[in-house]
């Protein structure tokens, strides 16, 4: 008797569990995923689909369901998992999503059942979720021992139809990407885990340097979509150690010394204004200090000199510097300070370095050149755009703006100028 | 805001707490903000000229006030009255000072305005087109936020 109430009252705990999710649970190469069940229209079985051609890869065709002509697609190839060669003569089991505004089919390996749970107990997704971006991924949760992985479909499939009107920008895929999805998916990682690891953003400006690092680091990683994936600060710090301009973080060598000099105009005289956001520890400040004050000997020179990095620009207006790391063209303008170096008056009067945030009001007079090397790419794009604005409207008419050498800019504000392999921006 | 300016207010804020309030006194990660600002409850004001233009504000709750001009005082305060708020805005002025001939030393020329305290609840600070560095401090009777907006005149 005792046993028939126990029993009774954990079947009664059990329905007062509150199950306010229902969702239906299949199978994917051998691990269970799910979908919300309100997304859900119907389950159904089919085969022959009408081809069409040129279509995305994973699109396997379109099929009529009563009536109403509906995309199918393969989850399979989607995500980039192996596919299983089938003779056409079995059907396969389809899930018609009721998205937004249109039915999409999606082809599994297996459905389940339908599966109800207490949506407070969906965990959210781990960063690195195998061969799955992360942003597709709703959650998870644990049912009967089992974890079921929660699609995000109006994600998945909703952003394929977006991508070009909402984003065009944010990572724009180039046109070959569209021919292979696991490439744009790898690809559309890659982009994600730089934002978070080194809050660097792919986007018009640097996307065709992302492409071809990305090309090379098939080459280095190999071509297995884990092994491409960035999972560490570190993994994305290499992917980036090709980004930086040449002489970043030291003193410019006698040939970049010579490139940039050779951008700016020769008759520049009376005041000569220059921003130089994003100086760091100042060693380009400096190097461009003393470029200037060589070449334009009568001219007043000022250069505004910031970074948002407390750490870094501390020093810099007091820079000591190592015999061995001090280039010949500056031994005039250092004064030794026991056995180092200090710069003496003359270049220090010319700089004024401010701890500052460039997105915040920039409250200085025009100048006639800026220098922001590999400095907008870790903004995000709202603020690249902005920053472009600003730095426009900052120059003077003719004004010059040096950027990343890996970065571009297309519009037609800006002229190009070359000298060697740097490229500078003057204001049209 | 210029580098060179940073350490003499840190060090005066660090020093004349210290000073006044006993060694228990800790220092927060500095940061820069350029949005308004809501304001803790008492806030008191030092102008700057000179050279430069610009101001210091230093934002701390009710409690932290009073419990810091008791301290001073070596009397418990219970309201905010005329002393408590003179106790506060001589604070301000000391630190401000000392700053100020800190930098005098370095070879910057800061003149003060009279300093001026305000008080109340739900209060909002919005200077346009001014960037400023936040030092906060954390004593034993509260958090005080130094918040520091100098720009060089042009």
């Amino acid at each position: 008797m005792n046993a028939v109430i126990e029993n009774n009252e954990t079947f009664v705990n059990k329905n007062l569990e509150n199950i306010n999710f229902k969702m239906v649970a299949f199978s994917l190469a051998g691990k269970d995923y799910s979908i919300d069940i309100m997304k859900i229209r119907e389950i159904s079985k089919a085969k022959h689909f009408t081809y069409v051609p040129n279509s995305l890869p994973y699109v396997k065709g379109v099929y009529n369901l009563r009536g109403d002509i509906i995309s199918i697609i393969d989850l399979r190839t989607m995500f980039n998992l192996p596919t299983v060669s089938s003779d056409g003569k079995q059907s396969d089991e389809i899930i018609i999503l009721r998205l937004e505004d249109y039915l999409l089919g999606v082809i599994v390996d297996s459905i389940d059942k339908v599966v109800g749970i207490e949506s407070s107990t969906i965990q959210p997704p781990h960063p690195i979720f195998g061969d799955i971006n992360i942003k597709f991924i709703q959650g998870v949760v644990e049912k009967d021992q089992r974890l079921y992985i929660i699609l995000d479909v109006e994600r998945i499939f909703g952003q394929e139809a977006l991508i070009d009107e909402v984003a065009p920008a944010e990572y724009h895929a180039p046109e070959r990407f569209s021919e292979d999805k696991v490439e744009e998916i790898s690809m559309g990682f890659i982009a994600e885990t730089l934002r978070t690891f080194s809050k660097f953003n792919v986007t018009d400006l640097n996307n065709r340097w992302v492409d071809k690092r990305f090309d090379e680091w098939k080459t280095l990683r190999g071509n297995s979509s884990e092994a491409l994936q960035l999972h560490s600060e570190a993994d994305s710090d290499e992917f980036l150690s090709k980004f930086y301009s040449s002489d970043t973080g030291r003193f410019w060598s006698d040939d970049y010394r010579n490139s940039v000099g050779t951008l700016f105009e020769s008759n520049m005289a009376g005041a000569i204004r220059i921003w130089n956001p994003g100086c760091g520890k100042g060693y380009e400040t400096y190097s461009l200090a003393a470029l200037l004050s060589e070449r334009y000997k009568d001219a007043s020179i000022k250069i505004w000199a910031n970074d948002k990095d407390l750490m870094s620009i501390s020093n810099a207006p007091n820079l000591i510097i190592d015999k061995q790391n001090l280039p010949e063209y500056m031994d005039k303008f250092v004064i030794p300070v026991n056995d180092k170096f200090q710069f003496g008056q003359e270049l220090k009067d010319i700089i004024l370095f401010e701890y500052h945030d460039i997105t915040h009001p920039n409250t200085f007079p025009e100048v006639d050149i800026i220098i922001a090397r590999d400095i907008l790419s870790f903004l995000s794009y709202s603020d690249q755009l902005r920053m472009i604005a600003e730095f426009r409207e900052k120059l003077k008419s003719g004004g010059l703006l040096l950027i990343g050498e890996n970065e571009n800019i297309y519009s037609d504000d800006w002229k190009m100028v070359k000298s060697s392999n740097i490229t500078a921006y003057k204001k049209v | 805001m210029r580098v060179e300016y940073i350490n003499p207010f840190v060090e005066a804020a660090f020093d004349i707490l210290k000073e006044v309030l006993g060694d228990d006194v800790q220092r927060g990660e500095l940061y820069l903000k350029s949005t308004s600002k809501s304001v803790m409850g008492v806030a008191a004001f030092v102008g700057l000229a000179g050279n430069v233009e610009g101001r210091v504000l230093f934002d701390m709750s009710m409690e932290t006030a009073l419990a810091i001009a008791s301290e001073m005082n070596g009397e418990t305060l219970t309201v905010l009255d005329d002393l408590g708020k003179a106790t506060i805005t001589e604070l301000a002025n000391m630190i401000t000072a000392q700053a100020v001939t800190k930098l005098h030393d370095l070879g910057f020329v800061f003149d003060l305005t009279p300093p001026a305290i305000f008080t109340g609840e739900n209060m909002e600070i919005t200077d346009n087109e001014v960037e400023a560095l936040i030092v906060p401090v954390i004593t034993k009777q509260g958090k005080i936020e130094i918040n520091v907006a100098v720009r060089e005149r042009t």
